[in-house]
């Protein structure tokens, strides 16, 4: 060994993985049984060892910025056979949820939102939010917050209005794609040094036309779960995963088409329940409480993987907003109207807190895994 | 010499067991050496040669056997199982189980009895790799050098031709299993260890894959008295290997088997590696390791001179799976730390290296006031005394060591019966 090296460890970047869910780290004694193990591990330079011992000496640098951490899918069949305990599947968890931390902006609002004392305060957001801004229009004499909603059918419109809830989710679906850009922006950047750094790559600099071209050769993967499938120890999680997955590919195309009908048909819900957009609707709300209820009896049966806080909140939110929407549709066919607005409200402090802290959450992984799966299929890597 | 308060009882005819009776024995106390099998030796009796001398076991352990032979102190009891242990320190009640040879002093080894016998069964001396007949000799150098018929052929036609063709009266189908009581003062347990049982392991496919081996399986190959008689030859086809993967820990420091090092494993397979390239000169040897463990100026000079043959690579990397490759090949994956690249190996042949787990982990000793670590091997209790453990059931320990230990553990016992 001729080449000559000055680490400097960052103890702190170490803790906090550790505190993230990776306190096995420092068990790892670099046999290298994780990077055979792992099923979809690339030949050259596979994952995770490399990874372990960048953890364990702190190489921050090599973790945060190393597309790898991504290709991960926490199948767990490395932590099976891992002769130490030292379970790599759980510390590239905690990598990946502090890499989404590293590259969000602004961090206080990303520390709260994995921080566990914060969550109330992160519920009475979206509640204040609608509360003065819908009480700020009333005193302008824009009704578009009504307590007292008047006619025999109950429409959650008249309550809490169409235009209200678009005037507040449409700028935030703007901050959450510039908090994404931004944050993408030095994301790409970083990977691709560290591609460079570690031999991963051929291409020089990241062209723009190649990497759509690879984006559409990934998302057939992604669609598919592809690699989820390829674990051994966690088959059953790919499949709640694509529930999961598919609920709010549905639920997404229903927001745009009642979006559509709405502002350019001006057609007003609630919509007939024979509509297809409705059965979409209605079959997608079923798939995402059903899939993350999996989700939660999976986490809970696993007692060798780590469950920490973000997956828990994510989890939360995810079955908060599956549950209050069709609650919400149940009660209003049910003719409960008090209750049906009161649970409408509760169902948009999900969706807000679901959409707004996106680039926050566990959840950000749908952009950065994206990312880094089109990079390495950009990198050519094998 | 002072007067003896008592005997010894040393269970387990291995080279602990071996040591600490002949120890005792020749410094003037009376000692029973009780063993199972039917012969003496133990694993080393298994082995092709030792390191890093690489001379054959068969040599010290002909030692052991002229001193015993040479001291009336010493009494050997083999096919013998200790049953029940009772007492104190000083004072021990114990009931051991004298299995029946059926073939008695007589016995010339003159083979006439194997010969005539047709039953075959598997050889579990060589691991299964070839069969011996129902009346045999445990191997070639066995010591007690005397005949003995399985159980399985008893009431057989078979029997009746082995008696019917003895010409010394040597066979005596009549005998019977029966108890005997020992009064000693002190027992050594020399209890030994097991390899562990690789077909565990799943993802190195021993079992699956035949021309996949264990360690202790090579030294039978690679043994004189083995079923090649030493030729190292795969078992699929009996084809002389041209290439080899030695993989290095398996099932050990394994959480999900061995915990411990087993100690004895990387010097072995580098051991091994010598067996492979005398034999066969162009043969290649690929080791796999997490780190070689070769304790010692000695050890360490060893595994340089094995490092040096340029047709031995070491790679640092654990295999975690293995592939078949046609024709009985079989490709190894790890990846090598070093470079950060995964390594396919294709060999025609793999060992894997075995840990020891001791005799105890399967099934408590029958003595009751024994205490074990989790992985049972015995916690010797010094202050109490009357009962040690020597060797590997103390510890994984390769034979210099065991027998360091053995010796400690003759004086340990004399210390007990001296109050």
């Amino acid at each position: 060994m001729a080449d000559k090296y000055l680490l400097e460890p960052d103890v702190e970047f170490i803790n906090q993985i550790q505190g993230l869910g990776g306190d096995t780290l420092k068990k790892c004694f670099q046999c290298a049984t994780c990077s055979v193990a792992c099923p979809i591990s690339p030949e050259t330079k596979p994952f995770p060892r490399k990874e372990m011992i960048a953890a364990s000496w702190g190489l921050k640098d090599r973790l945060v910025g190393n597309a790898d951490i991504w290709l991960c899918h926490n199948c767990g069949d490395c932590t099976a056979l891992c002769p130490r305990g030292a379970k790599p599947g759980d510390v590239l968890g905690a990598v990946r949820s502090y890499a989404i931390e590293e590259y969000a902006t602004p961090q206080w609002l990303a520390k709260m939102v994995n921080d566990p004392k914060m969550l109330p305060v992160l519920f009475l957001i979206p509640v204040a939010i609608f509360l003065v801004l819908g009480l700020f229009l009333k005193a302008v004499g824009v009704n578009w917050l009504n307590f007292s909603p008047v006619g025999e059918e109950i429409v959650h419109s008249k309550f809490f209005h169409t235009w209200l809830v678009d005037l507040i989710f449409v700028p935030t679906s703007i901050w959450v794609v510039a908090i994404f850009a931004l944050g993408l922006q030095r994301f790409m950047k970083d990977i691709h040094e560290n591609a460079l750094l570690e031999g991963k790559t051929d291409k020089e600099t990241i062209e723009g036309l190649g990497f759509l071209a690879a984006l559409g050769r990934v998302i057939p993967t992604i669609l598919k779960h592809k690699k989820f499938s390829e674990c051994g120890e966690n088959e059953a999680r790919a499949t709640s995963h694509m529930m999961v997955f598919y609920s709010f590919l549905g639920l997404f195309i229903v927001t745009n088409c009642f979006f559509f009908s709405l502002y350019v048909l001006q057609a007003h819900g609630p919509y007939p329940q024979m509509c297809a957009v409705k059965w979409l609707a209605n079959v997608s709300g079923i798939a995402l409480v059903i899939g993350s209820c999996l989700m939660i009896k999976d986490r809970l049966s696993k007692t060798d993987e780590v469950s920490t806080y973000k997956d828990w909140y994510l989890l939360f939110i995810v079955l908060g907003v599956g549950l209050t929407g069709m609650l919400t549709e149940m009660t209003r066919l049910g003719e409960l109207a008090g209750l049906s607005y009161f649970i409408y409200f509760v169902h948009l402090v999900f969706v807000f807190n679901l959409f707004v802290f996106l680039p926050f959450s566990k959840l950000a992984h749908l952009v950065y895994r994206t990312v880094a799966m089109t990079y390495v299929e950009y990198a050519g890597r094998k | 010499m002072a007067e003896n308060s008592g005997s010894i009882l040393v269970v387990g005819g291995g080279i602990s067991g071996l040591t600490t009776a002949l120890e005792a024995a020749e410094v003037g106390y009376e000692v029973f050496l009780v063993e199972k099998n039917p012969y003496l030796g133990g694993r080393v009796a298994q082995l092709n040669q030792y390191f890093p001398k690489l001379c054959p076991p068969s040599c010290g352990l002909e030692i052991n056997f002229r001193r015993i032979k040479e001291n009336p102190r010493l009494k050997v009891l083999t096919l013998a199982e200790v049953e029940e242990v009772h007492g104190k320190p000083g004072s021990y009640d114990v009931n051991v189980r004298l299995h029946p040879r059926y073939v008695n002093e007589n016995c010339t080894c003159c083979g006439e009895c194997e010969t005539v016998c047709e039953t075959e069964m598997s050889n579990e001396f060589n691991f299964g790799m070839n069969r011996i007949k129902g009346a045999h000799l445990p191997f070639e150098m066995a010591f007690p050098a005397r005949y003995l018929l399985s159980p399985r052929i008893i009431g057989t036609e078979d029997a009746k031709r082995c008696k019917d063709v003895c010409k010394y009266d040597a066979i005596d189908l009549d005998m019977e299993a029966k108890t005997m009581n020992l009064k000693v003062g002190a027992i050594v347990w020399a209890t030994g260890w097991e390899p562990y049982d690789a077909s565990r392991i799943d993802n190195l496919g021993f079992g699956r894959y035949p021309n996949i081996i264990t360690n202790m399986m090579m030294e039978r190959l690679a043994s004189p008295s083995g079923p090649t008689r030493g030729k190292i030859l795969r078992p699929s086809d009996d084809k002389e290997p041209e290439s080899i993967a030695f993989v290095q820990c398996a099932g050990s420091r394994d959480e999900n088997h061995l915990p411990y090092c087993s100690y004895v494993c990387c010097m072995a397979s580098l051991k091994q590696a010598t067996y492979i390239r005398e034999q066969h000169p162009n043969a290649k040897v690929h080791i796999f390791y997490i780190d070689v463990r070769a304790p010692g100026q000695r050890y360490e000079k060893f595994y340089k001179t094995i490092k040096a043959d340029e047709n031995v690579v070491l790679i640092k990397g654990k295999v975690a799976e293995v592939q078949d490759a046609g024709n009985g090949d079989v490709t190894v994956v790890a990846e090598n730390a070093v470079t950060g690249e995964k390594i396919s190996q294709t060999v025609q042949m793999a060992v894997l290296a075995t840990g020891m787990q001791p005799t105890a982990a399967a099934r408590k000793l029958p003595a009751g006031e024994l205490r074990y670590n989790a992985d049972g091997f015995v916690i010797n209790d010094f202050k109490k005394g009357g009962m040690f453990a020597a060797g590997c059931a103390n510890k994984p320990a390769d034979v210099v060591s065991s027998n360091q230990n053995a010796t400690g553990m003759a004086l340990k016992a004399i210390q007990t019966l001296k109050g």
